[in-house]
């Protein structure tokens, strides 16, 4: 537990001392946004999971009908596959593109300010828009952006959204490209805790770039790092809007992901019951690969 | 230090019951809307607010003549707001929505059955169309209320300078098809017009909702009426026939027949018949207020569907009135449906003022002539399709699963070219049994 309260001569506190209800009242109001929008409809949800859903003619109790379902229904099965590629691929791929923009835009000039705001601006632009934007510059024929780049390399245009054996990989550019400047960001804070006379020092020692990286850089940034695998380990699986404005899980359900078919599954056939169970089934799953990571991480920092 | 705890966690306890009772007292006082008033209808329709526009201007001219006031709700996410209403047992009392709606919000409950004879005026309306209406139980679930059915968008400057007529069978179309892809119609130089458009994306069913009128006309059904109950029949030799003409010919035919990307496409992305680089579209008559603006209302004519071997029917669809269950408003009710499907009702929501969207389409009151009414004689193109040469999706079965795995099933087919179309179409008809076995409909 925590080892907070050691205040010396622990008094006895009034019921409503004044120090036992401040903190909550600091905390009511995001308690309040949290309870209303977060926990009492993942309640909900986790609740409707056994029931099959039917608002106003009311819930029948089902217990584990909808999760057997789910998990028998062989498209769901097909998901598994596209979302463990698709949320690994994307988790790497942004570590990996993120941590080469960190050591690129790191420092302290003006210009390098101004190319990390534009590199950042992916992070804040709607998802909706950023797939719209990379569906023009994946058009099939020499007029899409990337096919015309291609066509000057002699090259023939690509239906990269169009064929299913690319379909998912282009999927994941676009992930990828969201989500590396965010991975940048806080990899550039963990940069610029580097003691900078470790540096001095390797290149006193006349040691190559490499080794500089994989024995000064990579330490010093390990909690860095740590932020940004939790963070994949919560976000990859359950990615949704990338797809769902990219390709809407086609063609031929090749980028289909657990939670388009979710969605699917609660809106066009009005299966509430089955796509909470389907999202209940992927917080557990979450939840689990989150507790993994973190383990192994405090492990890491404790040796 | 436990007394310190015990304060803290009492503190909690007492925060969190404040922001239950805060919150619980948040969401009391918002149900109070218009509900109570005993003459006034709370009507949902799913509008944007261009369409909704229009809907304004109807229930004005109805209010005027009745006394009966509306507090009208244009919702965008129609179904979604739907289900949050139904999970407070207090509906909409009037909703106008799609057709295709009908077997899925009645057997969830949501629906009033209605007597055509209690609707004055329902006479006008025709049989056909009130046999549209008929659910599951053989009780009418909705009012007719406006009806369209697709034709073909044709690019007719396209026509005149490659010398070829409107296409009047599958062959034509595809003659015409591949005359638009490679013989540079536009006179720009360049190959950069595509023969048809289509909407091939699995997502919302778009796929089978356009190739529906193909499967007709190619003689398939998707599931066909058994005694009292459905069964599927995309199984059937005609189907198989049909699927494979579209792949071989449509989606793995000569490269541009289609626009480039139609596998993934949408109806919202599949605008190439607007941007002027394609020639051909099978679509509702909604787009042509769009095309009138671009491509330009002399650049195209509106043109029945070519027929295929079994003849030349297309997919009709549009927007019923409902009744939201147990409202307790039934008299007010039948008077504002009798006068949406009343000539002036309808006259009113077929005319656009201000450039705003029309709500009917083809009406259903069948004293009305829609190209009289607009004085565009293509509607009349658009009338004479509904009458005489469309079908609509069965509307007693709730068809969104059905319709959904059929266009999971078809896109399939369409994206890998080398596929066995026979052995998909079994699976899938495999498939859409299960549907009507979850409907308690499988005979």
């Amino acid at each position: 537990m925590t080892a907070t309260v050691t205040a010396p001569g622990a008094r006895r506190i009034r019921v409503f001392g004044k120090k036992a209800v401040l903190p909550w009242v600091f905390l009511a109001p995001g308690l309040l946004l949290a309870l209303v929008f977060k926990f009492v409809p993942m309640a909900k949800g986790i609740w409707l999971s056994f029931f099959d859903v039917r608002p106003f003619l009311g819930d029948k109790w089902v217990g584990l009908d909808n999760y057997t379902r789910v998990l028998t229904d062989h498209r769901f099965q097909d998901a598994i596959g596209h979302t463990l590629l698709l949320g690994i691929g994307m988790s790497l791929g942004g570590i990996v593109v993120g941590f080469a923009l960190a050591l690129l835009l790191e420092g302290q000039a003006r210009s390098l300010k101004i190319v990390r705001t534009a590199v950042f601006l992916p992070v804040v632009t709607a998802t909706a828009v950023v797939g719209e934007m990379w569906r023009l510059l994946y058009y099939p024929t020499s007029d899409g952006l990337i096919n015309q780049g291609l066509g000057f390399l002699g090259l023939g245009p690509t239906p990269f959204l169009d064929n299913p054996d690319t379909a998912l990989w282009a999927t994941m550019v676009m992930s990828v490209w969201m989500l590396a400047p965010y991975n940048m960001v806080i990899i550039l804070a963990g940069l610029a805790g580097v003691d900078r006379t470790l540096y001095e020092a390797a290149a006193m020692d006349g040691v190559s770039l490499w080794q500089r990286l994989r024995h000064v850089t990579l330490p010093a940034i390990r909690p860095a790092l740590g932020i940004v695998l939790t963070l994949a380990a919560i976000r990859g699986l359950r990615v949704f809007t990338e797809v769902y404005v990219l390709t809407g899980g086609g063609p031929a359900g090749s980028t289909e992901v657990w939670m388009t078919r979710a969605y699917t599954l609660g809106f066009t056939r009005n299966d509430i019951g089955g796509a909470s169970a389907a999202s209940v089934v992927l917080l557990c799953v979450t939840l689990l690969l989150t507790v993994t990571v973190n383990h192994f991480r405090k492990r890491g920092d404790a040796r | 230090m436990g007394d310190r705890r015990r304060s803290r966690r009492l503190a909690a306890a007492l925060t969190a019951a404040g922001l239950t009772f805060g919150t619980a007292a948040c969401g009391s006082g918002s149900d109070s809307a218009g509900s109570g008033d005993p003459n006034t209808l709370e009507v949902w329709t799913r509008s944007n607010p261009d369409s909704a526009a229009t809907y304004d201007r109807v229930f004005a001219a109805f209010t005027k003549k009745t006394g009966i006031k509306i507090d009208y709700q244009p919702v965008i996410n129609f179904d979604q707001q739907l289900q949050s209403r139904a999970s407070t047992k207090d509906l909409p009392d009037v909703m106008i929505n799609d057709t295709a709606l009908m077997g899925s919000y009645q057997s969830q409950g949501l629906l009033k059955p209605i007597d055509p004879d209690s609707i004055a005026g329902h006479a006008q309306i025709t049989a056909k169309s009130w046999a549209s209406t008929v659910g599951i139980d053989g009780r009418h679930y909705g009012i007719p209320y406006s009806r369209q059915a697709q034709t073909l968008m044709i690019r007719k400057d396209w026509l005149h300078k490659l010398g070829l007529p409107a296409p009047r069978t599958w062959a034509d179309m595809l003659k015409v098809a591949t005359a638009f892809a490679t013989e540079d119609p536009d006179g720009n130089g360049k190959a950069d017009t595509y023969g048809m458009v289509a909407p091939g994306s699995a997502q919302n069913g778009y796929v089978a909702w356009w190739g529906s009128s193909f499967l007709w006309q190619g003689g398939a059904q998707i599931i066909e009426k058994d005694g009292d109950g459905y069964r599927p029949a995309m199984d059937s030799a005609a189907a198989l026939r049909t699927v494979t003409w579209m792949k071989d010919n449509l989606f793995c035919g000569r490269k541009n027949v289609l626009q480039p990307g139609a596998i993934t496409a949408v109806t919202s992305t599949a605008t190439n018949f607007q941007d002027g680089n394609a020639g051909m579209y099978l679509t509702g008559p909604y787009n042509i207020t769009t095309f009138d603006a671009t491509p330009g209302k002399d650049k195209y004519e509106v043109v029945p569907a070519p027929a295929g071997p079994a003849g030349s029917d297309v997919l009709a669809d549009g927007e019923n009135v409902y009744f939201g269950a147990r409202t307790g408003k039934t008299e007010q009710e039948q008077a504002l449906a009798a006068f949406l499907v009343s000539a002036e009702g309808q006259k009113i929501a077929m005319t656009s003022v201000d450039g705003h969207q029309p709500v009917v389409r083809i009406p259903t009151n069948a004293t009305l002539d829609a190209a009289k009414v607009r004085d565009d004689a293509r509607w009349s193109v658009v009338q004479k399709a509904y009458e005489d040469t469309s079908r609509q999706f069965p509307n007693a079965p709730d068809f969104a699963p059905i319709k959904q795995d059929t266009a999971d099933s078809l896109n399939a087919i369409f994206t890998y070219c080398g596929s066995d179309v026979s052995s998909s179409l079994k699976e899938l008809n495999d498939t859409l049994a299960g549907d009507l076995k979850d409907q308690d409909l499988l005979k």
